[in-house]
């Protein structure tokens, strides 16, 4: 496992964006302790520039931008990565279980699968959200993680295909190993790479999402995250009366967690997929090369 | 063509399964829409009306199958009520009315953003590690995780706010009226610029990196070595040879990539106020017009299909081995 961890973080764009999510985690961790004021007390005139005591400004309610914007990484990474586990483990247990069982549960599986990945996503969300009423961030994590899983389910099932025809495996089908540890102990471990992979850009599509229903006005206004600060910044028409502050930092923090979790899923795929191990490597031999070829025309020169 | 029926039947019973969710969702949830808008209307509405709205939904005293049956009866007559929030117009019209503009709005997106992205993927990948790879990919590899939202309110903010370049709201000047006169199309395309722009580069970075790989993926195959041994020239290699079998994964990640399509064109319609079915649907959703959301619903899962049907035959096309089959 250290060894995992080790190739990880040896990859640049990995370990660049594990620094920014693990900073996020620690911004989620101790908002308390970060955050200078109550996130919905009103604690300042309406719609205040940033300042020395408003670092971000305040909004029309008078709330301090930043303690919101603390606050809302507690809700909006919690949400992340509960939708994300659920995404997660409803995509890998329909993969691998249409892929080694195969024929007619494979059939099904699949079937119901690609009928999933048709259909329009967000406008479901929506109808779904807008039938409940406005819902909470849990609820939400629950509704995206319930209905986002086919896409991982269609790679994983691709991939644990593939390892299926593979001689190890085979192998312990040939010596009666049971299915139980054919699944876990031969297969999943295997699948790891692409179970993180979809694991990580679940929690970025939620992540996303979760902002962009509560901005449409679909959360629980209660709620002190991203997607209810554009929501509030949108309603009060703060981008049109020049507060931009209060529409640009929600934005920016999104955008922040958004490249740090897809850096970690470039190094992810780069491991387990050393032909896509290119931009700054690939660079940097071609500058060796180049280097080396230009000593060598010199030594001959000489 | 067992390939297109075959398909064509897919698409049928994906349909279906939709219809089903959108007959499903009002009858499993809590409470029920007649009786929510009765709440929300504030006495508005009369309570005798009630048995009258019910029926509107499709809730008629009957037992559960035969109230599914019409409700299938009535998509098949594009009979999907009447709006509540453009009463008296029905549903379908009033969808109808915002259809061309969300098809504008997503076709041309689509076009900008796939054949830029297709075109750089192929560069960055021909020139691994140099500069239009180096450039390309990273900013490709950012937007790819910027959501709608924050593109569409940053260009609103910069672009039509703070800078008025381009206007802030509507399809076209409210002042014109529709016709084929340069006069009107170029308020149409004055004013689609921004939303068109926010969603193409929502899009671009996906179509970008799914290129690029797939092309790096064909890079060391022998076929390439024999092109350029047989001294073709390098472009002739790059797009003939190695850009059309690379196009292939591309095409099926292009129908992949519809959800977001029209999931970014729902978000972007909702900030520049563009007069298209999503925001059709969020103004159905604030104004509770629950027969336009369910309309509206099966109007996006049409279309999502339709698409995928338009991915599956150019499929047919790129892959020889497809019309044989």
């Amino acid at each position: 496992m250290s060894d995992l961890l080790r190739t990880f973080l040896r990859n640049r764009k990995a370990a660049i964006g594990l620094t920014i999510v693990l900073i996020y985690v620690a911004i989620a961790i101790f908002a308390p302790l970060i955050a200078p004021f109550d996130p919905v007390a009103r604690v300042g005139r309406p719609h205040q520039a940033p300042s020395a005591e408003h670092w971000l400004g305040t909004t029309r309610m008078g709330r301090d931008v930043f303690s919101q914007l603390i606050w809302g990484t507690r809700t909006s990474l919690m949400v992340g990565i509960v939708a994300g586990l659920i995404v997660t483990a409803i995509g890998t247990a329909i993969g691998i279980t249409a892929a080694y069982f195969g024929s007619w549960v494979d059939d099904v599986l699949n079937f119901l699968t690609n009928v999933v990945l048709v259909l329009p996503q967000l406008p479901l969300l929506l109808v779904l959200a807008a039938f409940l009423g406005q819902v909470g961030p849990w609820a939400i994590a629950l509704i995206i993680g319930l209905t986002s899983w086919a896409w991982g389910a269609r790679v994983t099932r691709a991939q644990a295909m593939s390892l299926k025809t593979r001689d190890f495996i085979q192998a312990s089908a040939m010596i009666g190993e049971p299915t139980w540890r054919m699944i876990l102990v031969e297969m999943l471990p295997n699948l790891l790479s692409i179970i993180g992979f979809n694991f990580i850009g679940s929690v970025i599509f939620t992540i996303i999402t979760e902002a962009t229903l509560e901005f449409l006005g679909l959360g629980s206004p209660l709620a002190t995250s991203w997607g209810t600060m554009l929501y509030n910044a949108q309603t009060a028409s703060a981008i049109m009366v020049g507060a931009w502050w209060e529409v640009l930092a929600p934005c920016a923090a999104i955008v922040l967690i958004g490249i740090g979790l897809s850096l970690m899923n470039f190094g992810v795929d780069e491991i387990a997929n050393p032909r896509m191990r290119t931009l700054g490597n690939v660079a940097k031999a071609l500058r060796i090369e180049k280097r080396l070829t230009r000593q060598r025309m010199q030594e001959a020169n000489q | 063509m067992r390939f297109l029926l075959k398909r064509l039947g897919f698409y049928g019973v994906a349909f279906l399964v939709a219809a089903t969710f959108n007959f499903m969702i009002p009858r499993m949830l809590p409470g029920n829409p007649a009786d929510i808008m009765l709440a929300n209307s504030g006495g508005m509405i009369a309570p005798e009306a009630r048995d009258a709205l019910m029926a509107t939904f499709g809730f008629i005293d009957a037992p559960l199958h035969e109230q599914y049956f019409a409700y299938l009866g009535s998509i098949f007559t594009w009979d999907f009520g009447l709006s509540i929030k453009f009463y008296p117009m029905p549903v379908a019209d009033v969808l109808m009315q915002a259809l061309p503009w969300t098809l504008f709005l997503t076709g041309s997106a689509l076009l900008i953003s796939f054949s830029i992205g297709t075109l750089l993927g192929i560069l960055a990948a021909w020139r691994r590690g140099r500069l239009t790879d180096v450039i390309a990919s990273p900013t490709a590899l950012a937007l790819q995780s910027v959501p709608a939202v924050v593109v569409a309110l940053c260009g609103l903010y910069f672009l039509a706010v703070q800078n008025r370049v381009f206007p802030t709201s509507y399809a076209f000047n409210p002042s014109l009226d529709p016709a084929w006169s340069w006069e009107f199309i170029s308020s149409v395309l004055y004013h689609g610029f921004l939303p068109v722009v926010t969603l193409s580069v929502v899009l671009i970075g996906g179509y970008l990196i799914t290129m690029r790989n797939n092309m790096i993926g064909q890079l060391g195959e022998d076929y390439l070595a024999m092109a350029e041994a047989k001294g073709l020239s390098d472009a002739r290699v790059r797009y003939a040879y190695a850009a059309r079998n690379a196009l292939l994964p591309s095409v099926t990640a292009l129908a992949l990539s519809f959800g977001a399509l029209f999931g970014g064109s729902l978000i972007t319609e909702v900030v520049f106020n563009y007069p298209g079915v999503g925001n059709l649907l969020y103004l159905g959703i604030v104004g509770r017009d629950f027969p336009l959301i369910q309309g509206q619903l099966l109007i996006m899962t049409l279309a999502m299909l339709l698409a995928n049907l338009a991915v599956d035959l150019a499929y047919v096309f790129l892959d020889p081995r497809l019309k044989r089959a």
